[in-house]
This record gives structure tokens, C-alpha cells and sequence, in this order.
């Protein structure tokens, strides 16, 4: 790994964790805790923003306990997404960055269904589970409202999350920007 | 840092981690809900023997709003109207199995948090010729999180002072987001780049093995903690699928 790549990824890591402050200052019903990891791999590619993922789970885990650390699986998932979007070009623009913040919170949200369920019995997040809750007292099986609320979180959030993202790319100078060859595919410049 | 919680700090950094991942696979091994049950219990007794009350209380407190939730989902039945509500022994056993599952991987990991002592872990993996480059990346982080958490709140003083108003509705505060996050991540590529001009010039780019300053002694006793609990995680695999 390069000295660059070793540098970036723990800064990365930090604003994902940093992002949480922002966020529960603000007060929003959402995590935006991949922020970092779908700029790292704007930025310097997949494999860069992966890890960003697993480490921020391991450490994330140290915090809080490794109860969270099956949503590493998440974190690798948005972070290949992202990776696949900056190919792409898609935080050139709003658009582009909102319809692929929708695919990967489709996916995401899809994946984070499956491991809520299968480990954590359908009980995770306060907010999601609340929605969890109340989509059973409406008629819908627990396996059925664990989907539907994953779906909705992780829709919104990853949508979010991709908007920020391309917005502060967009913002970032040039020569910050020569420094990092993904980063010129992502914006398509 | 008391005599007794040296206990969990004098052990090899590798064995704590081995403690919390036999605690996460048992969890999910022994037989529910008895198993789950006694394991939390023989966590958190182990974490108060070895002086960590500090760590069981806190994950207790993690776990809280959890345990409140799974007996809500998976006990209590019924629609919005209070009298159609009815309350399942399975699901309760069920809210209570997983409840204390949660609570020893908790337990355990946050033990593990306590005793973590980042110097100690680097050393122990540059002994084993692993992967320096993990284990700096897990460390640094750890170094970096406080950091970045205080300078998000000098942004975020900053911003408001110039106006930025971060109060009107769930819109305004989803905009307000990209002047707080874009000095995050210019600072955060700015540190990146001295970071890594600083690497450089300490040879981490080097393919030679490093010599650690200090690295943790190798006790027979954690040899045998590791051992045993891997033994344990075995025996459990191969009881259930005998069983």
C-alpha cells in the first residue's frame, strides 16, 4: 500500500466517524457514516474506500462494542458501488450522483435487510427499528418490515450520502484533484 | 488504572481480540435461550473480576435501547389498539436470547476497548511479521477520530458564526451540511498529504521486516487463554452439529 493510500484512509475513516458528530448536532434522522468511505473511492478507487469501510466498523466496533461489525459487509458493498460509480463518471452532477445514490441505497439497503434479520433479529438501529415496529402493527410479517424499513433508511441516507459526496468532489481544487486519478473520472473531467 | 483492570491490560493484545471473537462465535453456538443467557453472565462476571464494571455498565448501556426494542418486536403482538395487544413467551425467549447475545459480544468487545493500548498492538504485530500496514491503519485512526471530531465542532461554531443557520427544518439542515463537510474533507486531504510526505520519510514504503521497540511479552498463560477458547468454539461447533 502506497504511503499516500496509508495517509488518506485513516483521515477517511476519521470523517466517517466525524460526520456522525455533524449529523446528530444538526439533529437528522440519519447516519451519512459512509460519506468517507464513498469519497475515498471517488477519490483513489475501491480497494481505498473497502478498507476505509472495514476499518471504520473495526473501530466503530471498538467504540461501541463489535455487535456492529456484521454492517462491514455494507460498507464493502457501498464502497465497490462508489468505486464502480467514479468509473463512470457519476458525481459529475446532481443528477448523476442522485441516481446513483438510489442504486446503491436500493443495494444496500437490500444487503443491510439480510444481515438485520439473519444476526440481529431484526433489531439494529433505534429509528429503523421504530419504523420496524410500527410496519408490524400495520400487518406486515417482522421479516417483511425489516426489509421495507432497511429499504427506506438506506434509500434516503445512500442518496444523501451520494449527493455530499459529488457536491464537496465538485468544490475540491484543481490541484487537489491532479493528486488523485480517480478523482478526474468521478467528475469526468 | 487499577491493579485488577491491569489484568485485561497486561495480557497480549492479540488475546483480547481472540476473547471477543470466542465470545461472538459462542454466542451464536450454545443453545438458545439458556446458553446466550449464562454466556453474557460469565462475561460480564469475568469483566468485573478482572476490575472492568466500567465497561459492563457501559455496554449494558449500549444495549439498553436494544433490549427494550427486541422485546417490543419480537414479545409484544398486536395492532395500534392497547387492548388487541398480547405478549409471547417464545418471542420473549427469543427477544432474551439474542438480547444477551448482544450483550456479551458487547461486554467483551468493550473490555477489549479499555485494555487497548495502540503502541502495544503495533509492537506485537511487527514482532509476528504481520502486516504493519493494518494495524497502523486501525491505530492512526484512533489517533485521528478525536481530531477530526473537534475540529467538525470548530467548523460547525465557525459556520454559524458566519451566518450559517442550521435550525430551519429538515431541508436547511441538509443543506447546511456541505459547508460544514467541505473543510472536513479539504482539511482531511490536506493532512493526508503531510501524512503521507511524513511516511515516506520514515521508510514505511521499506519491504524490510521492522524491529519493534517494546513488543508485548509471550506468557504461557495467554498461549493457553487463546488455545482454550478456540478449543471451546470447536467443541461447541461439533456438540451442535452432532447433537
Amino acid at each position: 500500500m502506497s504511503p499516500r493510500l496509508l495517509a488518506l484512509i485513516p483521515s477517511a475513516v476519521a470523517l466517517n466517524l466525524a460526520i456522525g458528530f455533524v449529523v446528530n448536532q444538526l439533529g437528522l434522522p440519519l447516519y451519512l457514516d459512509t460519506v468517507g468511505t464513498v469519497i475515498a473511492s471517488a477519490l483513489a478507487g475501491p480497494v481505498a474506500g473497502a478498507i476505509t469501510g472495514i476499518v471504520s466498523q473495526t473501530v466503530r466496533s471498538l467504540y461501541e462494542g463489535f455487535i456492529w461489525f456484521p454492517f462491514a459487509a455494507v460498507q464493502v458493498l457501498i464502497a465497490l458501488l462508489a468505486g464502480f460509480a467514479a468509473l463512470r463518471g457519476g458525481f459529475r452532477s446532481v443528477p448523476r450522483s442522485l441516481a446513483w445514490g438510489l442504486v446503491v441505497g436500493a443495494l444496500a439497503g437490500a444487503l443491510s435487510a439480510v444481515i438485520s434479520w439473519f444476526v440481529f433479529k431484526g433489531v439494529t438501529a433505534t429509528g429503523v427499528t421504530a419504523v420496524t415496529i410500527l410496519l408490524t402493527r400495520l400487518g406486515l410479517t417482522t421479516p417483511q418490515a425489516v426489509t421495507v424499513s432497511s429499504l427506506g433508511t438506506d434509500l434516503l441516507d445512500k442518496t444523501i450520502v451520494f449527493l455530499l459526496a459529488g457536491a464537496v468532489l465538485r468544490a475540491l481544487p484543481e490541484r487537489v484533484l491532479g493528486r488523485y486519478p480517480w478523482a478526474r473520472r468521478a467528475l469526468a473531467r | 488504572m487499577t491493579p485488577r483492570a491491569g489484568l485485561a491490560a497486561r495480557a497480549h493484545p492479540f488475546t483480547l481480540f481472540v476473547v471477543v471473537a470466542g465470545a461472538a462465535a459462542l454466542a451464536f453456538i450454545v443453545p438458545a435461550p439458556a446458553g446466550p443467557l449464562a454466556l453474557y453472565a460469565l462475561t460480564a462476571v469475568l469483566a468485573l473480576i478482572t476490575g472492568n464494571a466500567g465497561a459492563v455498565a457501559r455496554a449494558a448501556l449500549v444495549c439498553l435501547p436494544l433490549w427494550v426494542l427486541l422485546a417490543l418486536l419480537h414479545g409484544v403482538g398486536g395492532s395500534f389498539d392497547p387492548r388487541s395487544l398480547t405478549v409471547s413467551r417464545e418471542g420473549l425467549a427469543a427477544a432474551a436470547a439474542q438480547g444477551a447475545r448482544l450483550g456479551a459480544v458487547a461486554t467483551a468487545s468493550l473490555v477489549l476497548f479499555a485494555a487497548f493500548d495502540p503502541s502495544r498492538f503495533l509492537d506485537a504485530v511487527a514482532e509476528r511479521g504481520w502486516s504493519f500496514h493494518a494495524a497502523y491503519l486501525v491505530v492512526a485512526t484512533l489517533q485521528a477520530a478525536p481530531r477530526f471530531r473537534r475540529r467538525a465542532a470548530a467548523i460547525l461554531e465557525a459556520q454559524r458564526a458566519r451566518g450559517l443557520r442550521t435550525g430551519r427544518g429538515v431541508a436547511g439542515r441538509v443543506r447546511a451540511l456541505v459547508p460544514l463537510t467541505a473543510p472536513l474533507v479539504l482539511g482531511m486531504l490536506t493532512e493526508a498529504d503531510d501524512r503521507a510526505m511524513a511516511l515516506e520519510m520514515r521508510g514505511l514504503g521499506a519491504r524490510v521486516a521492522r524491529t519493534p521497540l517494546a513488543p508485548p511479552p509471550r506468557r504461557a498463560g495467554d498461549r493457553i487463554a487463546r488455545w482454550a477458547i478456540g478449543a471451546l468454539v470447536v467443541a461447541g461447533i461439533a456438540w451442535r452439529l452432532l447433537a
